[in-house]
């Protein structure tokens, strides 16, 4: 769903998302926000314990962040509408779902940054030079 | 789910979608259809989120009678070329597992 146009933004627009944040990614969490509210009561209690879940572990890039929840929202705007069971949405262990669905988008800073850290030591380890191997960076 | 489901899930997805285009819901009822019973629709969204993140699918939002538009996943010439792959693998797997069944060589 991209609006957004083209346009050189105005400076002073600019300005405000340098200290704000972009103004995109607010408008989109707001419109996610408006689809988890128009879910039936137990679909978006079952979001609101995603969303927590996401927001530890999610990534920290906004515009990231913004299509992952989009995306939670598709799936159970179609849950709800197919009336599928909260249990056969997650399975038996939701954290299994949650990881899966985790592994998409990119990691937050926090867990990233500790990856290439692991991933740089073990290779000064090997006698490699660190940063030629991107495997366990995401 | 079994790890070694887990595994091979999105070789079995893809499959799927190269016989014929398909939506989330159909592909998990087609699964639990197949024996597949304890997959959750959940599990099988993450992985066609993770396919369409990979460019290895072409998806068409289908108006629906039903609540919103349906995403329509249909397999590329990506996905193909990745599904051979796959073939590949599970081939080398099976004969592997095969020939330690039959007590090694």
């Amino acid at each position: 769903m991209d609006t957004g146009s083209n346009e050189p933004k105005k400076r002073y627009q600019r300005y405000l998302e340098a200290v704000t944040g972009p103004f995109d990614d607010k408008r989109r969490w707001r419109q996610y926000k408006a689809r988890v509210r128009a879910l039936p009561e137990n679909y978006r209690a079952a979001v609101e314990a995603l969303e927590r879940y996401l927001m530890h572990f999610g990534p920290g890039d906004g515009a990231e962040a913004a299509s992952m929840f989009e995306d939670i929202a598709d799936l159970f705007e179609h849950a709800a509408a197919d009336g599928t069971p909260i249990r056969e949405i997650f399975g038996e262990n939701p954290v299994e779902f949650v990881e899966a669905f985790l592994q998409n988008y990119s990691s937050g800073s926090y867990v990233r940054r500790e990856r290439e850290r692991f991933a740089d030591a073990v290779a000064r380890a090997a006698g490699e030079t660190p940063g030629d191997d991107e495997r366990a960076v995401r | 789910m079994t790890e070694m489901l887990k595994g091979t899930l999105e070789g079995i997805v893809l499959a799927i979608l190269a016989t014929r285009p398909a939506y989330g819901y159909e592909i998990t009822a087609w699964l639990r259809d197949q024996g597949f019973s304890d997959i959750a629709e959940g599990t099988v969204y993450a992985l066609l989120v993770r396919i369409e993140r990979r460019g290895l699918v072409d998806v068409e939002k289908v108006p629906s009678e039903k609540g919103p538009p349906r995403k329509v996943y249909s397999l590329n010439d990506r996905g193909r070329a990745y599904l051979d792959e796959f073939w590949t693998t599970w081939g080398f797997l099976a004969e592997r597992l095969g020939r330690l069944r039959e007590g090694g060589e």
